[in-house]
């Protein structure tokens, strides 16, 4: 027997007792996740990773005991979040997630943003940007106690108890600042009205949200999730991310977001998770004198076989893009959908139908003037049928092989429109970090904003949009 | 009618007691226009309701339901954005999701109340997912389902049981 057999038995020897240590260690996890006992439980993440994070959310919202309460806390990092039943080709630039993604490492300017992921969770509403300076809180409750506010109010009594006075849960369940001078003494338990709230029903100045929050409700639990914007260096450019070029060309079954202007609380993270788990304690287990307790997770939690499941499908591009509700890209107006559209940059008309991300519907045409009759002898056949939109990463080829030599200047401008609606797109594919890269599309709205690395302290930052419906 | 009431009986007393039970509520059945030819079937084939609010009516076979969400839970949920339908040939056990509706950021499940294959979903909801809201119990129906066990519809709850039901939560 060689010396090296030996160390190799040596080296086996070990990795096993590894094994069975990490085997143990999370069979104790899950055990004392599923505890019967254990009826008020609470959880913080150290991973920054949006997929594993939402991962072990959905795992505690289907394994803890359907009469417990539990808290989890966690931050990713900068990913755009779009609901159940939202379209990422009509609420995403995603050219400008795939530009990230190219360069990698690429030196710039900072603050560089770099690599975003796209996420579709499993929870209703509309879609969001996360970045390290928002902290999700997520309780999931039985269903018979749950209501859409009880959990929202919790943090605002959480943020009121660090200062935050001007935050109150609005009616749509979300949690605002209210704007402008103190009017009045009001309740102070009353967690829907604030001093500064406005009787007029314009607010004016509008109360800036900085929660927004999103449900998951199954036969047996119900989770409320929600952001919660502390300190983001992104809220500049945060519209650029949720601005996507097809919008006016997309008519879409499903949920579309609502724009509402978002700031930034400016209080310590640290302080505001400790407060949050002071508050939910103060809620659910008041006598307890030892104090918080909360169980740290992270990456080793997807050695949970049911999280590592629920982790891949949700990176999967097929989750990402195939269970978009069904929708019609129309580069003209139509019976169903008779917004004017923008002037396109050659004379073209493209009808897609697209069910569950795949065409059943196509038709493409080509002219040399913009009056084009749908029987024009320039329609083009692409092929599209069955074909998944996300797939289709070269439009030029496409176009090019359709429309011949004769049309070869127009077909290739048709492409580079086409390639510009519906952008290669490899969400959900890992990449590294979160640091260097820099989309260049992203540079000028840099350059433009100045201060962007001074953290706005509570000072309002108005976005055309964003942050949960 | 007499007649109907007694074959009722009898079925009832080869099966179970909950039968009987469910067989009371149907009065209002009996006074709309009716042209089922078996009335022992119309116990088992009465509308029932699970705790989770969805209800499950019968066809007159027996052998397929259509199942839909109650007008309780359509008014506790708001108004649906979109519904998330089953596909076809679906194989499901009772209590197990067949799909969701989205209302007020909520994706809820809707969970089958018994066991079977689903034959088909409501395609009207796709584009018209508030007809929900309007008529949850009728033209808002969510999916149509083989029934592996007619059985399974005597641990539901009648039309009577399910208002007790939903009063005690309020």
């Amino acid at each position: 027997m060689s010396p090296s057999r030996g160390l190799d038995c040596l080296h086996v020897r070990l990795l096993r007792a590894t094994l069975r240590t990490a085997i143990r260690r999370y069979s104790a996890w899950t055990e004392a996740v599923a505890n019967p006992q254990d009826k008020v439980q609470s959880y913080i993440s150290r991973s920054r990773d949006p997929y594993l994070n939402l991962s072990i959310e959905h795992y505690l919202l289907q394994k803890s005991p359907p009469d417990s309460t539990i808290l989890f806390l966690y931050t990713n990092r900068p990913c755009v979040v779009i609901g159940r039943n939202q379209n990422p080709w009509l609420e995403v630039n995603l050219a400008l997630l795939q530009a990230a993604k190219d360069s990698p490492g690429k030196p710039t300017e900072p603050p560089a943003l770099g690599s975003v992921d796209l996420v579709r969770r499993r929870s209703g509403g509309g879609t969001v940007f996360h970045d390290e300076g928002n902290v999700n809180w997520s309780v999931i409750c039985p269903p018979a106690t749950f209501t859409r506010d009880k959990h929202a109010e919790m943090v605002v009594r959480a943020l009121r108890a660090l200062g935050v006075d001007r935050a109150r849960v609005n009616e749509r369940h979300d949690i605002v600042l209210d704007q402008g001078v103190r009017k009045g003494a009001v309740d102070e338990e009353d967690t829907h009205r604030t001093p500064y709230t406005s009787e007029a029903s314009s607010h004016k100045p509008r109360p800036l949200k900085v929660s927004g929050s999103a449900y998951k409700l199954t036969r047996t639990r119900a989770l409320h999730h929600g952001t919660c914007l502390l300190s983001s260096p992104n809220l500049n450019i945060i519209p650029d991310y949720l601005h996507s070029p097809a919008r006016p060309y997309i008519k879409a079954r499903g949920v579309e977001s609502v724009s509402s202007p978002v700031g930034n609380i400016g209080i310590e993270i640290e302080a505001f998770k400790s407060s949050v788990q002071e508050h939910y304690q103060k809620m659910y287990y008041p006598a307890d004198a030892n104090g918080h307790t909360s169980t740290v997770v992270g990456e080793e939690q997807l050695d949970v076989a049911d999280i590592r499941e629920g982790y891949e499908e949700l990176k999967s591009l097929d989750w990402t893009f195939l269970q978009t509700p069904q929708f019609t890209f129309s580069s003209h107006p139509t019976e169903e959908d008779d917004r004017r559209r923008p002037d396109l940059p050659v004379a073209a008309r493209v009808y897609l139908k697209v069910r569950f991300g795949s065409i059943t519907e196509e038709f493409v045409a080509l002219a040399d003037t913009s009056s084009l009759a749908v029987d024009s002898g320039h329609k083009l056949r692409l092929d599209l049928q069955d074909q998944k939109l996300h797939e289709i990463h070269d439009w030029t080829a496409v176009v090019d092989k359709a429309s011949g030599p004769h049309n070869a200047r127009a077909g290739s401008a048709l492409g580079a429109w086409l390639t510009s609606m519906f952008p290669r797109n490899e969400a959900g594919v890992m990449n590294v970090g979160i640091s260097g890269a820099l989309a260049p599309g992203v540079s000028t709205v840099h350059d433009s904003s100045g201060g962007l690395q001074s953290i706005q302290a509570a000072l309002p930052a108005t976005l055309e949009k964003a942050f949960w419906v | 009618m007499a007649a109907r009431l007694s074959i009722a009986r009898a079925v009832c007393q080869i099966s179970s007691r909950r039968t009987c039970a469910a067989f009371r509520p149907v009065r209002a059945q009996w006074q709309q226009p009716y042209s089922r030819s078996f009335s022992c079937s119309i116990a088992a084939r009465a509308k029932k309701y699970t705790e989770d609010h969805e209800w499950i009516e019968l066809s007159s076979d027996g052998k397929t339901g259509t199942i839909g969400i109650s007008t309780y839970a359509a008014n506790a949920l708001g108004d649906v954005v979109y519904v998330e339908l089953p596909t076809s040939d679906l194989e499901v056990k009772a209590g197990e999701a067949i799909g969701a509706v989205e209302s007020v950021k909520s994706a809820s499940d809707i969970n089958s109340p018994v066991s079977g294959k689903i034959i088909e979903g409501n395609s009207v909801l796709e584009e018209k997912p508030g007809t929900i809201n309007n008529d949850p119990e009728g033209s808002g129906w969510i999916a149509k389902i083989e029934v592996a066990d007619s059985g399974e519809m005597e641990r539901l709850m009648d039309e009577g049981g399910y208002k007790e039901f939903t009063e005690g939560l309020e």
